[in-house]
């Protein structure tokens, strides 16, 4: 039984989803951190199930540019994450209260 | 005529450039400070009479116009004139700035006080010389800076809180003036391809009949509150009160008339059909104004809010005087926003006398005052009685071209200014009564009578008070012209079926326009 | 594996001289990065600055020889049609680079003052500067994307860069979580418009869609709309605003005028090519979005500036208020909205590097000092850094005479020359609103006796007042314990930054000419 692309892209359209809600409804830096991998990669899932549609090798290439500013965007992120913990317990988005007006 | 002297952008550079002339002087050198101040502020006063002998009677177009291209991309251009009905409108702005620099005592040291003041009068001459709309608004815009800073730096208790309001409540306004302007432009632009702000180009638009009426909404919102005219005075009470003598004089006396300058020039010139159908509307405001404001000055007790509120009345009149659309009527408006500015004027460096030897505004807390200063008295009692418009004085001449030309035009809202002059009397006589007459609650010798400096600042006031209750011709010779021309514009065009030469094409993007 | 077999793969090729700004900012970058380690002195900090802005400059400089190619021979793309070199793409080349020229100036000094050594802030500034260019020149989607992260990445850090501030990490914190978080969005908003064009290339794209007659196409809009909020995020337009109140009060302050112009300058280059030059067939569709957009971000950041305390979330919201201005001229969507759109964004980057120029100083040694009250009596005691100031904020309010009231009458032109006048009419009044807050700020500086002795007051408010009414009832300043609001000091690199933002300001504001006729040279290749 051969599967067709829109369940693909419905599997990525539902990552996404869960992505974008567990990013704005978990308060652990570190989960909404993992929340935003989710998303990208449902991204590269949905360019993936285009081109394979469209036989054309540009959406295949597109992944690659987003998994390397994912790692990008991880080492700096992990990176802030750690420069900020290390002076404080706790990673919860609710100890981040500093800054309000 | 014959001279090319370019009279009209001297008058606008030499206070701007005075400004920063002063700008750079160290504030320590306060006398350097005062002495250049006064002497800019009389020079603009010497090229404003230069300019109004030069100017040619019984001419009614622009005279001295100069213009120079400006910001070629949006159109705007550095066009300037005077006509009639600006003539002496710049020629009392000539000299209230001195007289309200000359009022302010030690203030006129203060380096950046002059430098505002200077820049403030640099504002309303581009705004009463700006043939350019864009122009206009720019000079428009561009008062309201050096008001708030004079209002907030140099005014009383609640200087910040009316500062702000001033500000917000005119530069809201303006917000329509400017949308306004460059919807006209841009309908404008698309009948004839031109992108010009050049207000005597701008005549010539075809607007129908919504899209006339919107931008005169939008024009006049903006005059409106510059005025101010019922019901968008709510600022002026406040900034009249809290602003320093020279801040209220000026408002009162020049800003004001910025406003009501902008609907004879623009409103009636641009939007001639507009004007005819709404000039119930605005005749009812300006009569309800006249009304409103004398109720409330009766029961006022602040001296300054009083003004304001006799002001808010006055300004009706004049309001009148536009929108009746009569030649006796406009001229007798156009008489009125110079007499006003002149007693105006006056009213508020005597209050600011009173205060300085009293420490009050309210007149409840003033008695008797006849007995112990009685030249004061004597001269607030011209002055009040040029307000009232007694005949004789200045203020006599105007409200009765106006109440003339009103009457044959639109009877009713005539009858009901009349009962306004009535209630003049009634407010302004009563404040008098109990400030200067009864039994003085104050020592003899406890406060001087007006000193030859003071009564100098308010001797050319004075003068003029009498000269022009007595001898209005010269005014009425040279501001007639310009009013035959614009009354004449507008019944023309108001009473005339829409001019057929517009091509189907164009009745179809204006009525697109309106949307 | 069938799919590959197919294809043979071509390397494009590589114009380098069409790149040579990004290049130059790159390579400099790194060459910035590893000097400190060549040699065994200790470098000081003035020369990392003095070689940022050598770099920017050489990046100006490659800039204006690309303009005179464009100009010579006219625009063309490279890269395999990923990169455009028009004029749209350079105007925003030399924009950067002068954000980057003064943003190197204002940084010193306080990196200096904080003692911050070492050439990382200036790398990083040079890295996300080259972002911005290539966000300008790119004209592939994925290629924005890349040059959006090239751009964020390092703003992020630069927004943490102040280690010992508790609020600078939390501000970088926020920043990376919501920028991913946009990234995100954007990426498969990318992916979406792919799948239903069959292509990333803009001018693919917009061929595409010129000869396909697509009605609600669910994928297409989708896509766009997904677009539209990875790029309200970058550009703070509201509800994508959130995050900008708080960063912009945590990050560093010379970080935040330098974040502010340069996420402008990327995110609004690649909003308005993507927009316009790429969806403008289906502007029915973007337009009365965009409409929605632009007034809920005009009133919301006008609004709440008014209540805030700080004076850099005060400019936060204000910088929304521009946002929803600049917005204006594309949702006009003609070329003359693009051209007021462009020039908007280019008058107000140079405002804000001033005006946060500006707060940078009067924070004071630790970066705290940011209370209104910091400024109460600053026109006394400092007349010439305050009338610079109270200019810079004049021009953000767009009073006439300054670059402000120009580039806010360019965008209303267009929204009135395309009949959206309630547009028009809300734009105008949220600048009324927020002029209260600039106002206020002015007033603190002007409005305010300072308390007896402390200084620097030459008497003129003070004297007594004879010719005059109301002495005395002056309420004397109160100004609360915990500001400090002793002498600013004023280093020359910094004071000259402020100088040229003001004298661009006023100069252009009096003489618009040039300014408006290169902005006019930012015309679409496509």
């Amino acid at each position: 039984m051969s599967v067709s692309a829109t369940w693909y892209l419905t599997l990525a359209a539902v990552l996404f989803t869960i992505g974008a809600v567990g990013l704005l409804v978990r308060r652990n830096v570190l989960v909404m951190f993992m929340c935003v991998e989710l998303m990208l990669n449902a991204a590269n899932l949905t360019f993936v199930t285009f081109a394979r549609r469209l036989n054309d090798i540009a959406g295949q290439t597109a992944v690659f540019f987003v998994l390397v500013v994912a790692a990008a965007e991880v080492v700096v992120g992990l990176g802030i994450i750690v420069s900020i913990y290390r002076r404080r317990p706790g990673a919860t988005a609710d100890d981040l209260h500093g800054l309000k007006g | 005529m014959t001279s090319t002297f370019p009279y009209l952008t001297t008058l606008i550079l030499l206070p701007a450039g005075a400004a920063v002339v002063i700008a750079l002087i160290p504030s320590a050198q306060r006398r350097l400070v005062q002495v250049v101040g006064f002497v800019a502020s009389l020079a603009v006063l010497g090229i404003a009479s230069a300019a109004t002998v030069a100017f040619t009677s019984g001419y009614g177009g622009y005279q001295f116009v100069s213009s120079h291209q400006w910001i070629s991309v949006f159109g705007i251009s550095w066009s300037l004139g005077m006509d009639g009905i600006s003539l002496f409108l710049v020629l009392m702005t000539g000299l209230l700035f001195p007289i309200a620099l000359a009022a302010s005592g030690e203030r006129a040291a203060d380096k950046s006080f002059v430098a505002w003041i200077l820049v403030l009068e640099a504002g309303c001459l581009g705004g009463f010389l700006a043939l350019d709309l864009l122009l206009f608004f720019v000079f428009f815009e561009l008062t309201l800076v050096p008001v708030y800073f004079v209002i907030a730096g140099w005014g009383h208790e609640r200087r910040g809180y009316a500062a702000g309001k001033f500000f917000l409540y005119t530069l809201g306004a303006s917000a329509f003036l400017f949308v306004g302007i460059l919807a006209l432009v841009a309908i404008h632009a698309s009948q004839t391809g031109v992108t010009t702000f050049d207000v005597r180009a701008l005549t010539d638009t075809h607007l129908s009949g919504t899209a006339g009426v919107l931008l005169f909404l939008g024009f006049t919102a903006a005059f409106a509150v510059k005025m101010p005219l019922f019901p968008f005075h709510t600022w002026s009470p406040d900034a009249y009160r809290e602003a320093p003598a020279a801040g209220s004089l000026l408002l009162a006396g020049v800003m004001a008339k910025l406003g009501a300058y902008g609907i004879i020039r623009f409103d009636l010139a641009l939007f001639p059909r507009a004007v005819v159908t709404l000039a119930p509307l605005l005749l009812s405001l300006g009569a309800i104004g006249i009304i409103y404001g004398a109720i409330v000055a009766a029961v006022e007790r602040d001296l300054k809010r009083l003004v304001a509120y006799s002001s808010l009345a006055h300004l009706g009149f004049i309001v009148i005087g536009a929108f009746a659309i009569s030649r006796e009527a406009l001229t007798g408006a156009v008489l009125q926003m110079v007499n006003h500015g002149l007693y105006t004027a006056a009213l508020f460096i005597l209050i600011a006398l009173l205060y300085k030897r009293l420490g009050t505004f309210s007149v409840k807390e003033m008695r008797g005052l006849q007995r112990r200063m009685p030249v004061l008295a004597g001269v607030f009692t011209l002055v009040m009685l040029a307000s009232i418009g007694v005949p004789g004085l200045n203020g006599f001449v105007g409200e009765f071209l106006i109440l003339a030309g009103t009457f044959l035009t639109h009877r009713w809202w005539a009858v009901v200014a009349t009962a306004g002059v009535v209630l003049a009397a009634v407010y302004l006589l009563w404040a008098y009564q109990q400030a200067f007459q009864g039994k003085p609650t104050i020592e003899a010798g406890a406060v001087h009578d007006l000193s030859w400096r003071e009564g100098l600042t308010l001797a050319p006031l004075v003068i003029l008070i009498v000269l022009l209750g007595i001898f209005p011709g010269p005014l009425l010779n040279r501001i007639g012209p310009s009013v035959t021309q614009v009354v004449t514009h507008v019944e023309v065009v108001a009473h005339q079926r829409p001019p057929q030469v517009g091509s189907p094409g164009v009745a179809l993007r204006t009525t697109g326009a309106q949307r | 594996m069938k799919l590959l077999a197919v294809l043979t793969i071509v390397t494009p090729h590589v114009n380098y001289v069409a790149i040579l700004p990004e290049l130059i900012l790159i390579g400099g970058a790194l060459l910035l990065l590893v000097s400190g380690q060549l040699v065994f002195a200790k470098i000081p900090t003035a020369f990392y600055s003095i070689g940022s802005g050598a770099i920017a400059a050489a990046a100006l400089v490659a800039s204006l020889v690309i303009w005179h190619d464009v100009q010579a021979r006219g625009p063309f793309t490279t890269i395999a049609d990923s990169v455009a070199v028009d004029g749209f793409a350079i105007v925003f080349l030399v924009l950067v680079s002068c954000i980057l020229i003064l943003a190197s100036a204002i940084a010193n000094d306080f990196l200096v003052r904080e003692g911050i050594d070492g050439p990382e802030y200036h790398v990083l500034a040079l890295l996300a500067g080259s972002g911005a260019m290539l966000m300008a020149a790119a004209n592939d989607l994925i290629l924005i994307f890349v040059a959006l992260e090239i751009m964020s990445i390092p703003l992020y850090i630069l927004a943490g860069m102040d280690s010992r501030r508790r609020e600078s990490g939390e501000a970088a914190i926020k920043y990376f979580v919501l920028g991913a978080f946009s990234s995100a969005i954007f990426v498969y908003g990318i992916a979406l418009v792919y799948g239903a064009t069959g292509s990333t290339n803009l001018p693919q794209i917009a061929s595409y869609l010129n000869t396909n007659i697509i009605t609600s196409n669910g994928v297409l809009l989708a896509g766009l709309g997904l677009l539209l909020v990875g790029f309200g995020f970058k550009v703070s337009a509201v509800p994508f605003h959130m995050w900008t109140p708080d960063v912009y009060q945590g990050a560093p302050t010379p970080a935040t005028g330098f974040m502010t112009a340069l996420a402008k300058a990327g995110g609004f280059a690649a909003l308005l090519r993507v927009f316009f030059s790429t969806f403008g067939v289906l502007r029915t569709d973007w337009q009365p979005l965009l409409w929605a957009i632009a007034i809920v971000t005009l009133l919301l950041g006008a609004i709440l500036g008014l209540v805030q305390r700080d004076v850099k979330r005060m400019l936060a919201y204000s910088s929304i208020n521009h946002a929803g201005f600049i917005l204006v001229g594309l949702a006009a969507a003609t070329s003359q909205g693009i051209s007021g759109s462009v020039y908007y964004v280019f008058v107000y980057a140079i405002l804000v590097l001033g005006s946060f120029a500006v707060i940078t100083l009067v924070g004071g040694k630790g970066d705290e000092n940011h209370d209104l009250d910091a400024y109460r009596g600053l026109g006394r005691r400092q007349p010439v850094l305050a009338f610079a100031f109270a200019l810079l904020l004049l021009g953000q309010t767009g009073i006439p005479l300054t670059t402000g009231f120009l580039a806010k009458l360019y965008v209303i032109t267009a929204a009135v020359r395309a009949h959206s006048y309630a547009l028009a009419v809300i734009a105008m009044l949220s600048a009324a609103i927020a002029a209260a807050f600039y106002l206020r700020l002015v007033f603190l500086m002007y409005g305010v006796k300072l308390p007896v002795g402390s200084g620097g007051d030459e008497g003129a408010l003070s004297l007594p007042v004879t010719g005059e009414p109301d002495d005395g009832l002056d309420p004397t300043g109160s100004v609360p314990t915990g500001v400090n609001i002793g002498r600013v000091v004023v280093p020359v690199p910094t004071a000259v930054a402020i100088f040229v933002t003001v004298a661009v300001t006023v100069v252009f504001g009096i003489w618009p000419g040039p300014l408006v006729d290169f902005v006019h040279a930012a015309h679409f290749l496509f």
